[in-house]
């Protein structure tokens, strides 16, 4: 027992200096707190609709532009609001040309002589560049001399036609405010919240794997086992490692969360959208204790593994490879994220959820974003507590002297032997 | 078990697979002695070792260890540098030394004091501070001999103690094992350097495919390999000698001339006879003991030619 604490407290002490985890740890919560400063200063002028189409129009590269009615169906007219300052009218290409040389415009439209019919509207810019192109202002200037007879209503509705609001059924952590803020809310949540998961899992986990590794490839381990029996010393990194990555969890959640407190004011809302609904969400309570038994089985289950790794490798550069035999299938969830949030009852979702490997991340987010039948939670809870126990089981049987003093790795037809001793 | 043993193997074993690695041994190791285990690569040394640590467990045959069978607190009380040795390399020297002192049982305050007063002795304390792969081989090794002995244990078993040491850094270590022994340690130590165990070891252990080859007192064993011959450096012409059988040359022509004396003929009586002689003039003459090398080379060879 004091060995294990000794292990214990000296891991823990190590690898909460070490850069890679304090820059994962508190540069993740950083990041999110200037991302949303940064939204917020943009945002903050107005909430105007327009003024953010000028402002996406601005981003995109033109400020002003020149148009040539070819037509005749548009000579004269002024832009509407907010791109009446954007376009001038000029009479000729040559003119046009003068002015973008003078630097008073960016490009120029023209309009065809046989626009009702053909609808042809050529963009010239003085250099070919993707971005620059923007069809907004010209489309905003004939659409208002079009409909300029046309009710303000029906104006309106011409410039936005439909407002499109998906409703998932099956979906129960709506909150207060717009529908469609909440669930793109909820999808940022889940996805944010799984990623977190998994980095935290792999990157805390991966600390151990190394640690083992080190202590192999220096052949230190000899010193160490001599002294500490080989399942002290991994029952001792198993809880450094873990509560390294409950830290990690925490911080970023609080991190996150305070991130959002912090910019979800008066006239942000409209303006950060989805951002500032995720401030209203919460974590339900109810799930809370079930995510954390998940992520605490999760995680035993991927140090057991992971120390599995760094006792048969031989070198840092062995075991990452091998450790993705374990990686790629916990991630698979995040690929089908549509799936599970489309369809988190259905059978992709279930069969994820329940397989030992695939079911942390898969619970996760089926926790997150609908009701899960019991039944299913029992069972998922089973088979990963069940997995959990066996591969500690293969772990302590692995991580013995033979495996631990051996200069190279185990051919896997010898891993059996090796696990009965 | 006497009093002062500190190591009593009674008919060990150890196998891998059908390999046999260490084939009933029986030995002991006192306190106060410095013990030298010997034998060609894969002879069975680690193995051994690592019976005697409890890293392995003996197929057959026990160990006792500082008065009974090993446990936690006798693990403390004792010191082990193997072979292949190493360091956390990316932590600070004094930082690895306390959290190793720890883990044999020192207080950190304790761990730390002796740390750094090991690494004054060494002449390291500049570099408590830095990392251990700021450090050259040689630092290291000498920061992996503190490590070893910085809880200042009863036992102290060192595998090649002088690998990677500079003349003036195996003089240190030297001293700083014979200084254990002088303070009633045991000191074992595995190693092919046998100068080395001539002059530091009082007992040996020789083993040669698992099994024992020489054990006993290191002057015994080389006198039990002595020729009937005597070493001699001067002029004069040694064939007129009554008690000579005939002359060989000494060890690479440099090491005097090799006298095989007649059956009927002791050391002593040859040297009366060269003083009674005025046209003769000695300036060495001693018994031709072979060293440990020749000894080492003669029962592998030996061992071979009988398999």
């Amino acid at each position: 027992m004091r060995h294990t604490l000794q292990v214990f407290l000296y891991e823990l002490r190590r690898n909460l200096r070490r850069r890679g985890y304090l820059l994962t740890t508190f540069g993740v919560p950083l990041l999110a707190l200037a991302l949303m400063f940064v939204l917020q200063r943009v945002n903050l002028s107005s909430a105007d609709t327009a003024n953010q189409i000028v402002d996406a129009m601005e981003t995109a590269g033109i400020q002003r532009a020149g148009f040539i009615d070819e037509s005749g169906l548009f000579t004269g007219a002024a832009a509407p609001a907010p791109y009446t300052d954007v376009l001038t009218e000029y009479a000729s290409e040559d003119e046009a040309r003068a002015a973008i040389d003078a630097g008073e415009i960016e490009g120029y439209y023209i309009i065809a002589a046989d626009y009702m019919d053909s609808g042809r509207v050529r963009l010239a810019l003085p250099r070919m560049s993707i971005i620059d192109v923007s069809e907004a202002p010209i489309e905003a200037l004939i659409l208002s001399v079009l409909t300029q007879d046309e009710d303000e209503d029906v104006v309106t509705r011409i410039f936005n036609p439909s407002n499109v609001q998906a409703t998932n059924l099956s979906i129960t952590n709506v909150q207060a405010g717009s529908a469609e803020e909440s669930e793109d809310a909820n999808f940022v949540l889940v996805y944010v919240f799984t990623i977190a998961l998994m980095m935290s899992l792999f990157v805390t986990n991966g600390y151990l794997m190394q640690s083992v590794i080190e202590e192999k490839e220096t052949r230190l381990i000899e010193i160490l086992i001599s002294t500490v029996r080989p399942i002290q010393l991994l029952a001792g990194k198993i809880l450094a490692m873990g509560l390294l990555g409950l830290l990690q969890m925490l911080v970023w959640v609080g991190g996150i969360y305070l991130a959002l407190r912090l910019v979800s004011g008066e006239g942000t809302d409209q303006a950060l959208g989805i951002l500032s609904s995720l401030a209203t969400v919460q974590l339900p309570m109810d799930i809370l204790p079930l995510l954390i038994v998940f992520f605490v089985l999760a995680y035993t289950l991927f140090a057991a593994l992971y120390a599995i790794v760094g006792a048969l490798s031989n070198s840092m550069r062995e075991g990452p490879q091998y450790a993705v035999i374990f990686t790629m299938p916990a991630v698979i969830p995040l690929y089908f994220l549509a799936v599970f949030i489309s369809e988190p009852g259905g059978g992709l979702a279930v069969a994820l959820s329940l397989f030992p490997l695939t079911a942390p991340i898969a619970m996760t987010i089926r926790l997150l974003v609908s009701s899960v039948p019991t039944a299913q939670i029992l069972l998922s809870l089973a088979l990963l507590a069940l997995t959990v126990v066996a591969a500690m089981w293969a772990a302590g049987r692995l991580f013995r002297v033979q495996t631990l003093l051996a200069g190279q790795l185990p051919k896997l037809r010898e891993i059996p032997r090796l696990l009965r001793g | 078990m006497k009093q002062d043993t500190a190591i009593a193997a009674n008919h060990i074993s150890k196998n891998y697979g059908s390999f046999k690695a260490v084939d009933d041994l029986t030995f002991e190791i006192f306190r106060g002695e410095v013990f030298a285990m010997l034998g060609p690569n894969g002879a069975g040394k680690s193995t051994t070792i690592r019976m005697i640590l409890d890293i392995l467990k003996p197929d057959s045959g026990s160990i006792m260890v500082l008065g009974g069978p090993l446990d936690d607190a006798r693990k403390d009380r004792i010191g082990y540098m193997p072979e292949e040795r190493g360091l956390y390399r990316g932590v600070p020297v004094i930082e690895m030394m306390v959290y190793l002192g720890t883990l044999k049982g020192m207080s950190s305050s304790d761990a730390n004091r002796q740390g750094m007063a090991y690494l004054e002795r060494l002449d390291l304390a500049d570099y408590a501070h830095k990392k251990v792969s700021e450090l050259s081989k040689g630092m290291q090794q000498k920061v992996q001999f503190a490590v070893t002995v910085m809880h200042d244990p009863d036992l102290i078993i060192i595998d090649e103690p002088f690998s990677g040491l500079d003349p003036i850094n195996t003089m240190v270590i030297k001293d700083l094992l014979l200084d254990f022994r002088s303070r009633g340690k045991a000191v074992v130590m595995s190693t092919h350097q046998m100068f080395q165990v001539e002059e530091m070891a009082d007992r040996m252990l020789m083993i040669n495919q698992g099994r024992q080859a020489l054990y006993g007192n290191v002057d015994e064993v080389r006198r039990q390999y002595a020729l009937p011959a005597v070493i001699i450096e001067g002029e004069g012409d040694w064939t007129v000698l009554a008690g000579v059988d005939r002359i060989e040359p000494g060890e690479n022509g440099r090491g005097g001339t090799l006298l095989y004396l007649k059956p009927d003929t002791t050391p002593d009586a040859v040297l009366g006879e060269i003083a009674a002689r005025p046209d003769m003039r000695i300036r060495r003459f001693e018994l031709a003991v072979p060293n440990l090398n020749d000894i080492f080379i003669q029962v592998v060879e030996g061992t071979k030619q009988n398999v």
